[in-house]
């Protein structure tokens, strides 16, 4: 597994996802095993490779064009872990100026050497299995260079994984990136037609956590942040941590994903407290967290209910951590079958499965039994549709569309600008048709006809 | 006995009888009985013979020959009369075997029909054969032995000399001496008669009469002139010289080297008891010398005398006819000392004395064997008995499951009465001994208590437990502590049943390539290095037994191995056996092997490993089925940037691939995360609590049986369904997989075709190179998915089945779980309403 970073958010992800998972390896800051991690039945090697000097070096490759984040992360403590030749900082230091199409053409210009670094890692890794990509779809690094790096690695490992957490912007305030839209719309078709799973994390419902249920008036990033990277430290626990079963991620996510194009997942993650919270006082029995994973509130996609279309879950992964009994489990399970707690699909066999996981012994937990939801759910497309509202109001005014016409692939017109917003409406009529019995047999363009 | 063996002997025994009954139904009922069933009477209770002998014909014959048989104390006698009750109750047993006898016994009967009346006399034959084939056995047994032993030429001087017999010689039948003495002088020649007859030798007066049967009671004959006093006097004091007669005779006769340590110890005893009754007759003369004796007088010295003489003689006569050494003459002299504990106190010692020195030698067998566990007994007297198998040497190389059950057994019949409610615990504490000694260990005693009889206050058999308990808890301490047994079980856990899930995908990775070719193809040792490379790269590595860990492939697949254990003889065992011919694949016949090391692989056995084995094919495979199904999955992510024309011709193929894998993944959760780990938890457990090794194997064999039950294994159609589940998913993905180069195309046209026409094009291309093979690839989805549907709703349906009748109710989780959005239940129902709707149509 190879770990791309990209862009302000993503590295700032990455920061906090590697120090979740250093402290639950038991490495310490410079990459060296702590006396108490000697003997762990962990693979450390899932992220992470040992060079010779019993140092573990991330298998992480750092990109940015500007070098703000970088730099603080250079100036942390944690600056001796990463291998310093996997961080690329783009020479001129200029950044993407939040703008797509500047961040794919500096992708595309700076692609030998960023592929250096990769095909390095990739003869690296014994049996490589995927990518893993953190970005933001806003900004201009992370959605413009990743839409590249999403693109050439489909192209160049089209055997391999590419899993995204991608950072979705926050909609209830009023973005500080005017093309915002443009920025989303165009990565989504990237997501869309080039990663193989994109964990959506929605800015919108992190601040909405972090608030409602972490009680939080101002979170910051590195709060949210940290939010970001339990569910990425505990969506892998399963390959680090290996039992009798997920132990490959295509194991974990192929079940989530029947057609290839809905790949959005959803995640939610139970229970959630904060450091300064002492222990908590509510019991958290195998149901609770079964239960709780499946209300709207916990999760990290905030979507608006549609209360007309029938939107329901395509499939569910739970993974629960922690002692937990296996008939706990299928009894949990059966409620929610008997209560009804779940609609899922009606052309096709889905059900919440679960997969139990060991937790990391070196951190100390108050909770029992903890929980993290990845789930395909329809409802994910009222995201695009918000996203697709956005563009077609900036769109219509034709707004902000010089910055885009100064770049090549937006020289002569702007047809990849109505082309991604095809895509994307394609995504959303397939999941609301997804609800539906006859999906298996739906067409868009002979149902328009 | 397991549950395997007992089904197979139930099975063989249905089929000798012709029956068409399920044999599981007889395994649950003689399960349940077998616990009442070891309480068997040894002595048939009084009602079965009265009333056998009721509707025998001859009655009295019959009560006659049981009684015999009884005062031969013949073995299993009580059993076997109350099976013959139960066949004479029985009527439609009856009415078979008289159907099937004749067949059988032609030759031997002259009467084919057998009625009701001739059973008893059918029952006698059969034990005069048996009891008689156990005779000549032993004298076989017996001449072969002294053949062999060629050294020692064994003599039994009474019969080969026979005047120097102490017991009454005569081969001229001596005429009764009639000289008419005065009845006054009668009586000092009276006296000498009988003095002689209590020595063994005829006397004028008195002379024996020939014996009757070997072991029957002299009888003396008296000249018809003396007196009818002196003879009625004489008549009371010659009983005296049967009891002695007997005596002598026992003495003489065991002194083969055939009749045993113990009897010869007790003949010893009885022989320096017999010098003093000697001693005794000689006063008796130098009294008569003296003219101090009379008739009246001899009578009274002789009382005491005749008291023990009686006990003697009791005593050596039931030893004879019983024909018993060893355990058994223990057992009786046991017996006796019972029935004269109540006596005259000099009689209870005198029995105690016998049953000390009798027991002499058996106890210091009895000794080696409960503090070294070494058997040392040359005549086959102790009564658990040393079937050396195996060679110590041969031992770690190929061990069974059979040594620990069969090396050592026990032959109830020799087992000594006041040892019977122990025999288990010495049987065990010899074996656990044993094992600990060819560990290499050597077990320190603080003070070895010698063991000897004691009628009370059983000394004894506290030394005995003390034994058992250090044996025990030094084996478990072996076993446990030195050898880390539980670290083993848990290295072949993590193999065999695939916990350590990275280690599984590691090989997979790895040998994948090498397991695809037929298993003939396959380099052994090519796969091995493969095999160590993968846990060398996983976190096997830092399990420290990981080297021992093997491949191997066996030339049979899962199923046929199943039926086979199972031995049902159903049509699909036959169709199986048919099959066997085929050749596997490397993945159908790979399994691995574990090397184990003495004292372990007393538990983990070959026939455990073979379990072990039989479940990590099952689960093997169903991973690989998941592996193949992902493949397909990674390389249909190509289609996310097809257009929708063509999405939605693959969307059916993939809705099935999902399906497919939901299933099997349910399938493996069930297995594993619900069926091994919880059954393991629960292993610990108990292993947490065992105080022997016995225990230890029967709690690792029912861990072994719930694995194999709980994951579907031991039922024929439940295997099947699975593997017929698992063929198709391997076909689905073979076809998907070749079908992968048009997906290709596809790929090309959405990225070139941007106009509409264009791809219409490659559409009608790609599918008619389609058809080019068997069938449209909708159609082949399609039938594939039929072939899906049907299979597992037949699994669905069996689960079903299985989960109303018995305990089984786990496994209705799986039902639940792959039916959780009733969409499998919504298709049965939709069908089974069109199949009503078409027959109305028809009906209509």
């Amino acid at each position: 597994m190879i770990t791309l970073q990209l862009g302000q958010c993503g590295n700032q992800i990455g920061f906090e996802f590697w120090k979740r998972l250093c402290a639950e390896h038991g490495i310490n800051p410079e990459g060296i095993l702590e006396d108490y991690a000697t003997e762990g039945m962990d693979r450390k090697d899932v992220f992470f490779y040992q060079s010779d000097d019993e140092h573990y070096i991330p298998r992480a490759v750092l990109l940015d064009l500007e070098p703000r984040v970088i730099h603080t992360i250079m100036n942390s403590p944690y600056s001796k872990l990463y291998n310093p030749e996997n961080i690329y900082l783009s020479k001129h230091g200029g950044g993407a100026g939040n703008n797509w199409a500047s961040g794919y053409h500096q992708g595309e210009k700076l692609q030998e050497e960023i592929f250096d670094i990769l095909d390095r890692e990739a003869d690296g890794s014994d049996s490589l299995e995927g990518f893993v990509l953190c970005h933001s779809i806003a900004g201009g690094t992370g959605s413009g260079m990743g839409s590249f790096m999403l693109e050439s690695l489909a192209d160049r490992f089209p055997k391999k994984l590419i899993e995204t957490y991608s950072v979705f912007p926050n909609q209830d305030e009023i973005s500080d990136v005017v093309v915002q839209p443009y920025n989303s719309l165009l990565t989504l078709k990237r997501l869309t037609q080039c990663a193989d799973c994109v964990v959506v994390l929605d800015n919108t419902a992190l601040n909405r956590i972090a608030s409602d249920r972490l009680h939080i008036q101002n979170p910051s990033f590195t709060q949210i942040n940290k939010l970001v990277s339990t569910i990425m430290s505990v969506s892998t626990t399963t390959l680090r941590y290996p039992s009798y079963m997920n132990n490959d991620l295509v194991g974990l996510i192929a079940p989530l994903i029947p057609t290839p194009r809905l790949h959005f997942l959803m995640t939610g993650y139970t229970p959630l407290t904060t450091d300064q919270e002492g222990a908590s006082v509510r019991k958290t029995s195998v149901l609770d967290v079964m239960r709780r994973l499946l209300q709207p509130k916990n999760m990290m996609v905030s979507t608006a209910l549609d209360r007309n279309a029938s939107h329901c879950y395509i499939s569910i992964l739970n993974i629960i951590q922690g002692e937990v009994d296996p008939t706990q489990v299928h009894k949990s399970l059966q409620r929610i079958r008997e209560r009804k707690l779940a609609q899922f699909i009606p052309w096709g066999p889905a059900s919440i499965q679960v997969a139990l996981s060991r937790k990391s012994p070196y951190i100390q937990s108050t909770h029992r039994v903890s929980g993290l939801m990845l789930a395909n759910h329809t409802n994910i497309s009222s995201l695009f549709d918000r996203a697709l509202q956005q563009y077609d109001k900036l769109r219509k005014r034709e707004a902000f569309l010089e910055q885009f016409r100064k770049e090549k692939m937006f020289e002569e017109n702007l047809d990849e600008l109505d082309n991604s917003r095809e895509v994307v409406e394609y995504l959303v009529k397939e999941y609301q048709a997804a609800t539906r019995v006859d999906y298996l047999s739906w067409n868009p363009n002979k149902a328009d006809t | 006995m397991s549950e395997f063996k007992l089904h197979h002997l139930i099975v063989q025994l249905i089929e000798l009888l012709g029956s068409e009954s399920a044999p599981e139904r007889h395994l649950e009922k003689l399960q349940k009985e077998s616990l009442t069933a070891n309480t068997l009477n040894t002595v048939a209770p009084h009602s079965c013979i009265q009333h056998l002998a009721k509707i025998s014909s001859e009655p009295e014959l019959f009560i006659q020959k049981y009684e015999e048989l009884k005062s031969k104390k013949v073995d299993l006698l009580g059993p076997f009369v109350q099976t013959l009750e139960l066949i004479s109750q029985d009527e439609e047993l009856k009415k078979y075997l008289s159907r099937s006898l004749p067949r059988a016994t032609t030759s031997s009967l002259k009467d084919p029909t057998i009625t009701q009346e001739d059973l008893p006399k059918i029952c006698k034959t059969v034990i005069k054969a048996a009891v008689e084939g156990g005779k000549k056995l032993n004298q076989q047994v017996c001449s072969i032995s002294k053949k062999s032993d060629s050294t020692s030429v064994k003599h039994n001087w009474v019969i080969e000399r026979p005047r120097i017999t102490w017991d009454f010689h005569s081969d001229t039948t001596v005429a009764l001496y009639q000289k008419v003495v005065p009845i006054v002088s009668q009586e000092s020649i009276l006296l000498w008669d009988i003095l002689y007859c209590l020595k063994g030798i005829d006397g004028s007066y008195i002379v024996s009469e020939p014996l009757t049967s070997p072991y029957g009671v002299k009888t003396f004959n008296i000249s018809p002139d003396v007196g009818i006093s002196f003879k009625q006097l004489a008549q009371q004091i010659l009983p005296l010289a049967s009891y002695y007669s007997m005596t002598v005779r026992f003495v003489e006769e065991k002194v083969s080297p055939d009749d045993g340590q113990v009897n010869h110890a007790l003949r010893g005893a009885i022989r320096s008891l017999l010098k003093d009754y000697l001693l005794f007759v000689v006063q008796l003369e130098t009294e008569h010398i003296h003219g101090k004796l009379s008739l009246q007088k001899l009578w009274f010295y002789i009382q005491p005398t005749m008291l023990t003489m009686s006990i003697l003689s009791q005593i050596t006569s039931t030893i004879c006819k019983a024909n018993a050494r060893g355990g058994k003459v223990l057992s009786l002299l046991h017996e006796q000392t019972l029935n004269n504990v109540s006596g005259e106190a000099k009689s209870k010692e005198l029995c105690l004395y016998l049953m000390q020195a009798a027991s002499m030698p058996y106890m210091q067998i009895l000794e080696k064997w409960v503090y070294k566990g070494v058997i040392c007994d040359p005549y086959q007297e102790f009564f658990v008995e040393d079937n050396e198998l195996i060679q110590r040497e041969e031992l770690p190389v190929d061990y069974s499951a059979d040594y620990w059950e069969k090396r050592y057994t026990m032959r109830l019949e020799r087992i000594p009465v006041f040892l019977n409610e122990h025999a288990q615990t010495i049987l065990r504490t010899g074996k656990y001994f044993n094992v600990i000694r060819q560990c290499g260990k050597t077990v320190q005693w603080g003070k070895q208590e010698p063991l000897s009889y004691q009628y009370q206050g059983q000394k004894y058999i506290a030394a005995i437990d003390r034994a058992y308990s250090e044996a025990a808890r030094k084996l478990l301490e072996v076993l446990m502590k030195e050898n880390d047994l539980m670290g083993r079980l848990r290295s072949v856990k993590s193999y065999f049943l695939l916990a350590q899930g990275d280690f599984v995908v590691q090989f997979m990775n790895l040998c994948e390539a090498e397991l695809n070719k037929s298993m003939y193809d396959i380099v052994l040792h090519r796969l091995a290095s493969l095999l160590e490379v993968a846990l060398r790269m996983s976190t096997a590595d830092s399990d420290p037994y990981k080297d021992d860990l093997k491949p191997e492939l066996l030339p049979y697949d899962l199923q046929y191995q199943m039926f086979r254990i199972l031995s049902i003889q159903t049509r699909d065992e036959k169709e199986f056996c048919f099959q066997a011919g085929k050749v596997l694949t490397g993945l159908e016949a790979f399994v691995f092997n574990y090397d184990v090391k003495w004292p372990v692989s007393l538990i983990i056995n070959r026939k455990a490993i073979a379990c072990y084995q039989m479940l990590f094919r099952h689960l093997f495979y169903c991973k690989y089925v998941e592996r193949l199904l992902c493949r397909v999955w990674i390389s249909n992510k190509i289609a996310k940037t097809f257009t929708h024309e063509v999405a939605m011709a693959y969307r059916q193929a993939f809705s099935l691939r999902q399906r497919m894998l939901d299933c099997i993944q349910h399938l493996e959760y069930y297995m594993m995360v619900e069926v091994v780990e919880p059954n393991w938890l629960k292993f610990i457990n108990k292993m947490s609590k065992v105080s022997n090794v016995d225990d230890v194997l029967s709690v690792h064999q029912d861990l072994q049986d719930s694995y194999l039950k709980e994951c579907m294994l031991t039922d024929p159609d439940l295997l099947s369904c699975i593997t017929g589940i698992c063929a198709i998913c391997v076909e689905f993905c073979n076809f998907m997989q070749r079908m992968s180069r048009y997906y290709i195309d596809a790929e090309l046209t959405s990225m070139i075709g941007t106009c509409q026409e264009d791809v219409y094009e490659y559409e009608i291309e790609n599918s008619s190179t389609a058809k080019d093979g068997t069938g449209s690839f909708e159609e082949t989805i399609v039938s594939l998915d039929e072939k899906f549907i049907k299979v597992l709703t037949r699994l669905l349906d069996r689960i079903c089945d299985l989960g109303c009748d018995n305990n089984n109710e786990k496994l209705l989780n799986v039902l639940c779980r792959l039916d959780f959005n009733m969409f499998y239940t919504d298709i049965l129902i939709r069908r089974g309403r069109e199949k009503t709707d078409a027959q109305q149509d028809i009906s209509g």
